[in-house]
């Protein structure tokens, strides 16, 4: 289904009402004085491989945050799958359960073991006192193993997460976000430490993952060539505001504000402020 | 050096000076006085082997309330620790178990086995109820503390997910802090074994009912052998406590030759 949306610069496009995520005008603070994002738009189609791209302090993280409900705008509407994130909402903190997050830091709980950490993922489905007493179903400890296998850990399960090595880590990360049984994925530059070759096996993992279980991944790069690589839709976020959004199908680029472009051009412009 | 370190320095040191007169530390007493050590170091090492078996027995009795009393007294820090600490609770739940705590803190083990020793009787007992009383106020201040320094990001991405709060401690604080609570258990037992040896002086039990008993009736022979195995106890749990740390706690900070299953 189809209809007739207004976008940010007043153009009018055909858009699906399949919105997973929905932003209107959004301003966020950390300190009441400065604003991290200012006036951002974005609505992101269910199932699309979205990436969010910008240098350091951009915002790009933060506009993360806002869409698991772990930052509330100062200003302006979220809606996550049509619902407004607010922790004191019961159908959003259920919500929440399905909404895989990895943070830049990857948030893996080092003293406890790869398995451990993945079935973190299934605590939303646990009873308390099963959780307090760790006793996880056998189908969750079958899948968690199924999922370690698919991340390619098989054999480290036992192992400390501080033991592992720096793509080790990211696998956990994503085991952990994927036994969540996720509709939205998030991660937050999961592959800007890594090496060529390993971070496209984390971005290649995560592609297959999203293809097969039909998730919405979002993810924040600072690299636009990996972004253009794996991405169906790419925004670019410039000292908090959104300076282009651009669709990727096969080799061809498409900007919606200002037409066809190439990749150069649209290196050049990631590279130098178009509004300048 | 420059000019305001010495002023600050001189500022220190007059400020002793001042508060020794006040309180009568005269270092020609201490100095006149020493004679009287050697009289004493003279007839302590008159050892009297035979008290051996007897002291080594009052040790393994101070050893045991020691240990009772860490174990009993973290047991009921530990929860205690949970809801002071800031990053965790709300200030109407932190602020009031916090002052609990640090009225707690407030008296000395053995103002604690003399509040015991009026309420239960004479004995080990009220010396085992004070170490946990002193246990409980150091240990849950030392692990709220270790809580709250605990990498917020894990705890971040884990309440990402929705948890409850119970399940963030049991999957996220609990092992992020579990390395500071070993090192802590240790600390206190160490530190319980020599407080429980001074129990004795109130009537508390332990080895140090012996000691004090001894040097009151000035038999320093006797107070020498069970004063050296105190200090061949106390070594003993220190080189424990190493042995313990490096295993546990050293290696696993640092990623150090811990082996997977």
């Amino acid at each position: 289904m189809k209809q007739i949306q207004m976008t940010q610069n007043s153009s009018f496009s055909l858009i699906s009402t399949n919105k997973i995520i929905q932003m209107s005008d959004v301003w966020t603070s950390y300190d009441s004085k400065t604003f991290a994002l200012e006036g951002i738009n974005l609505s992101i189609d269910r199932g699309t491989n979205y990436a969010i791209v910008g240098q350091s302090g951009s915002g790009k993280s933060t506009l993360l945050k806002l869409m698991n409900g772990m930052m509330i705008p100062s200003k302006g509407t979220i809606k996550i799958d049509y619902v407004k994130p607010n922790m004191n909402n019961k159908k959003f903190k259920k919500m929440m359960h399905t909404i895989g997050y990895i943070p830049q830091s990857l948030g893996l709980v080092k003293n406890i073991t790869v398995l451990e950490n993945i079935l973190i993922g299934a605590l939303p489905r646990l009873n308390t006192i099963q959780s307090l007493l760790k006793r996880f179903p056998e189908h969750e400890i079958q899948e968690a193993k199924r999922i370690i296998s698919l991340v390619g850990l098989s054999g480290k399960e036992e192992r400390k997460a501080y033991m592992l090595s720096g793509g080790e880590k990211r696998r956990v990360a994503i085991a952990r976000a994927l036994m969540q049984k996720p509709t939205i994925l998030l991660a937050d530059e999961i592959v800007s430490e890594l090496d060529h070759v390993t971070a496209h096996e984390i971005m290649n993992l995560i592609a297959d993952a999203q293809k097969r279980m039909n998730l919405t991944a979002i993810m924040v790069h600072h690299d636009m060539q990996l972004a253009l690589e794996f991405a169906n839709r790419v925004a670019v976020i410039k000292d908090g505001h959104k300076i282009l959004e651009i669709g990727v199908e096969g080799d061809n680029i498409v900007d919606f504000q200002t037409g066809d472009l190439n990749t150069e051009e649209i290196m050049e412009m990631y590279d130098n402020d178009p509004k300048k | 050096m420059t000019p305001k370190n010495n002023i600050v320095i001189g500022i220190i040191v007059a400020l002793v000076v001042i508060a020794s007169y006040n309180v009568d530390a005269n270092p020609i007493e201490f100095v006149e006085g020493l004679p009287n050590l050697a009289i004493i170091v003279e007839e302590m090492l008159l050892v009297e082997p035979k008290y051996i078996p007897t002291a080594l027995w009052a040790m393994f009795e101070t050893i045991q309330m020691a240990f009772i009393g860490t174990v009993v007294g973290t047991a009921i820090a530990l929860p205690l620790s949970m809801f002071a600490a800031r990053n965790l609770n709300s200030k109407y739940v932190y602020a009031p178990v916090r002052a609990l705590l640090a009225a707690i803190r407030t008296f000395p083990s053995i103002l604690w086995a003399i509040l015991f020793v009026i309420m239960v009787g004479l004995g080990t007992f009220a010396g085992v109820l004070a170490i946990v009383m002193y246990t409980v106020g150091f240990v849950a201040k030392l692990q709220y503390e270790a809580i709250e320094a605990i990498d917020s990001d894990p705890m971040d991405a884990v309440s990402s997910i929705g948890v409850s709060k119970w399940q963030l401690i049991r999957y996220v604080v609990i092992p992020e802090s579990a390395s500071h609570l070993l090192s802590q258990i240790l600390y206190m037992f160490d530190y319980n074994v020599r407080q429980t040896s001074i129990l004795g002086l109130v009537g508390a039990g332990g080895i140090g009912f012996y000691i004090i008993n001894y040097i009151k009736f000035f038999e320093y022979g006797k107070a020498a052998v069970f004063m050296l195995v105190v200090l061949a106890a106390v070594l003993f749990i220190d080189w424990v406590s190493v042995k313990i740390r490096d295993k546990y706690i050293v290696k696993s900070q640092h990623g150090m030759a811990v082996s997977a299953k």
